[in-house]
């Protein structure tokens, strides 16, 4: 055991001060980051900002309930920047409209309130149409009141409740919490260096034959199984700091979301970790030298870029594309991770099925690796 | 008591056989020499006693152990310092030691003090905490012999340990490779530098093709030599020495020329009078001879006459 703990200790070290390993694993990582979470802010935001709305209104009703109503309405909506302004005498309502000056066009009458909206802009016409619709419902409802019990009138349009609030019913068709640009490219950064481990795994066995210890390591006492071990751990931990130190980064210095369960996502994250690194091992026993090493960077790109690493990709449909997005290991982690943090399937079906598909997987490229090297004379 | 027992020895890579059918026996406190032009099998051979190949037959027995079936204790009674550097550029001269010493069980204080001992053995104790990519050639060298020492094994295996050094560091591996020896060590040595096979070893084994050739004391092999003469001629500069031309000459087997001194090495057959056609040679050229020695014939000519090729070919 002590053997296997010093050579993972090495392998730490080793990694640790190899300048170009921490630039690729760290800062690279956290410069795409933060590159990609800013650039594509718009493209990650379900909101619509709205500006100043303006509607034009001609009254041409003689008072009364409905008219004083209405202008407490007009008061309110003021507060959340919707303006209403009367019609001066020869300006034709319409025409206005026509000529996108104008949200919308009320007419306000004894006989009730007729509506315009603006084609050009559809949205804030729609907003309009709501708030004027809030408005009549109370109307027509403080009027089926006043008919019955005349008293109560006052407690149902008492100005203060309603303020803006009362006049907009937020609807959502999904009111679940939906990740940012940040918050998206923080699990796909960290997914995708976690993939990464692959490549220093890879070089595991060629970097100790290529600097000539290949030769004093099995001339030591260490068993051949110690020193596979050994190095197993060393990548397998030093992969998992970088990716935590990622995951770290982004959650205290992008504020980026990891949800309410970091330990479950740092798990499936691990699960990555392990398998990466059998994957690169298995590689490394099965294709000799440089081969190995421009398949893993081939697989790791690849996987990459379906699995959703640079932006998100969606599956439907059978076609083979498909098949691709489903079989990049950063596609099971990816989308175990925002199940999980979103909270869009319990922790338990959100992270179970991507951590034993890592481990199964790892389990057997560690069995093919340990098969390769007994046979192999050497390292 | 012998250190290493080889018996029967055969190493086989499809159906070349690289090693074959070999037998030797070290004996505790020598340094045994073991010489060989590349492919003749001398670095299969040490392979298979350091474990890094295995034999398609034969035995070898560290300490009367088959490291066949005692592989742990075998090893832990040898040190390897291989012909290329085996030493991490990126941990520093301590932590190499201690990582390679840490790997034969060493642990705690005896595993600082043991490390330091062989670091202020090849006089690296002021660079324990410097990486050895801030090394010179030698000082590399030296490390990388640091590195096998720190488990005080029984038989150390050098090969190759002075390739590409400066004369000075050259030097001190070569007292660090006696005192090793007076202190107990068996060691099994191999160079391409002839004079240094014949300067620090007891024994030594010449081997070709794959089978030992020759094998006894540096005495006992020259003795074997009787038609072979060696010619050494001093001369001022070595720009106008028609070294083609005096490899004409009849009984001529090689010519070198050493650019150190600057001497021109003959070997010549003993029964060939040919050396006034030397001289006439080289005055002819222009040459300016400054003395001219003709020597009993050492290592190289009985490497020469056994293989029919020089060491360095």
């Amino acid at each position: 055991m002590n053997n296997i703990v010093s050579i993972a200790v090495k392998e730490i070290k080793h990694d640790f001060r190899d300048r170009r390993t921490l630039l690729f694993m760290l800062a690279f990582p956290i410069v795409l980051m933060l590159i990609l979470g800013l650039a594509l802010t718009n493209a990650f935001s379900s909101n619509v900002k709205l500006g100043e709305m303006k509607v034009l209104v001609k009254d041409t009703s003689h008072g009364g309930p409905l008219a004083d109503a209405f202008t407490s309405f007009t008061a309110e909506l003021k507060k959340s920047d919707i303006h209403f302004e009367t019609i001066k005498k020869g300006v034709n309502g319409l025409e206005e409209i026509r000529q996108n000056r104008y949200d919308g066009y009320m007419e306000l009458t004894d006989s009730g309130i007729s509506l315009y909206g603006n084609n050009q802009s559809a949205i804030e016409g729609n907003v309009i149409e709501g708030m004027l619709k809030a408005f009549t419902d109370k109307y027509n409802a403080v009027s089926a009141v006043a008919k019955v019990e005349p008293a109560k009138v006052s407690q149902l349009f008492v100005p203060s409740a309603s303020a803006n609030g009362s006049y907009i019913k937020e609807t959502s068709v999904n009111a679940n919490r939906q990740p940012g640009s940040m918050d998206y490219y923080a699990v796909a950064m960290s997914v995708m260096i976690g993939l990464w481990g692959a490549m220093s795994a890879g070089r595991l066995i060629r970097s100790e034959i290529v600097q000539g210890t290949a030769p004093r390591l099995v001339a030591t006492p260490v068993r051949r199984s110690e020193l596979f071990a050994g190095k197993v751990l060393g990548s397998i931990v030093q992969n998992f700091l970088c990716v935590l130190i990622v995951v770290l980064f982004s959650k205290f210095a992008f504020g980026a979301y990891w949800g309410e369960h970091l330990g479950i996502a740092l798990l499936i994250l691990l699960s990555e970790v392990v398998m990466s690194v059998s994957l690169g091992l298995g590689v490394s026993y099965l294709f000799k030298g440089k081969a190995s090493t421009g398949i893993l960077l081939l697989f790791v790109q690849l996987a990459s870029f379906f699995g959703g690493a640079y932006f998100p990709v969606s599956v439907s449909g059978t076609d083979m594309a498909n098949y691709i997005v489903l079989a990049s290991p950063i596609r099971w982690a990816n989308h175990a991770l925002t199940e999980l943090i979103y909270g869009q399937s319990s922790v338990f079906s959100a992270a179970w099925p991507a951590i034993s598909l890592n481990l199964g997987l790892a389990v057997l490229l560690l069995a093919v690796s340990a098969v390769f090297m007994r046979r192999k004379e050497g390292l | 008591m012998n250190v290493l027992d080889i018996r029967g020895l055969t190493k086989k890579f499809g159906n070349f056989i690289a090693v074959d059918n070999i037998s030797l026996s070290i004996r505790e406190g020598e340094i045994f020499g073991f010489l060989g032009a590349n492919g003749a099998g001398k670095s299969t051979t040490i392979n298979m006693i350091a474990s890094l190949l295995r034999p398609s037959s034969g035995e070898i027995l560290i300490l009367d152990r088959d490291i066949a079936k005692q592989s742990r204790f075998a090893k832990m009674n040898l040190g390897m310092v291989p012909q290329d550097l085996a030493i991490y550029e990126d941990m520093t001269s301590y932590e190499n030691v201690s990582f390679f010493a840490g790997l034969y069980g060493l642990r705690g204080t005896e595993l600082k003090d043991r490390t330091e001992e062989a670091l202020q053995f090849v006089g690296l104790a002021d660079k324990a905490k410097s990486y050895p990519r801030d090394f010179s050639g030698g000082m590399k060298r030296r490390l990388n012999i640091a590195c096998a020492l720190a488990h005080k094994p029984k038989l150390i295996i050098m090969d190759e340990p002075t390739v590409g050094i400066d004369p000075q560091s050259r030097n001190y591996i070569l007292n660090s490779v006696r005192k090793l020896n007076e202190d107990g060590c068996t060691i099994i040595y191999t160079s391409h530098y002839m004079e240094e096979v014949e300067e620090i070893c007891s024994r030594i084994a010449i081997v070709d093709h794959g089978k030992i050739i020759a094998e006894g004391t540096k005495e006992q092999l020259t003795a074997t030599i009787t038609d072979m003469k060696d010619i050494r001629i001093e001369v001022k500069s070595l720009t106008d020495v028609p070294a083609d031309q005096l490899r004409l000459i009849p009984g001529v087997r090689t010519v070198r020329l050493d650019e150190m001194e600057p001497v021109i090495r003959i070997h010549s057959d003993a029964a060939v009078d040919n050396l006034n056609r030397i001289l006439k040679e080289l005055i002819a050229s222009g040459a300016e001879i400054r003395s001219v020695e003709e020597q009993e014939p050492n290592l190289e000519t009985v490497f020469l006459t056994l293989t029919g090729r020089n060491l360095r070919d």
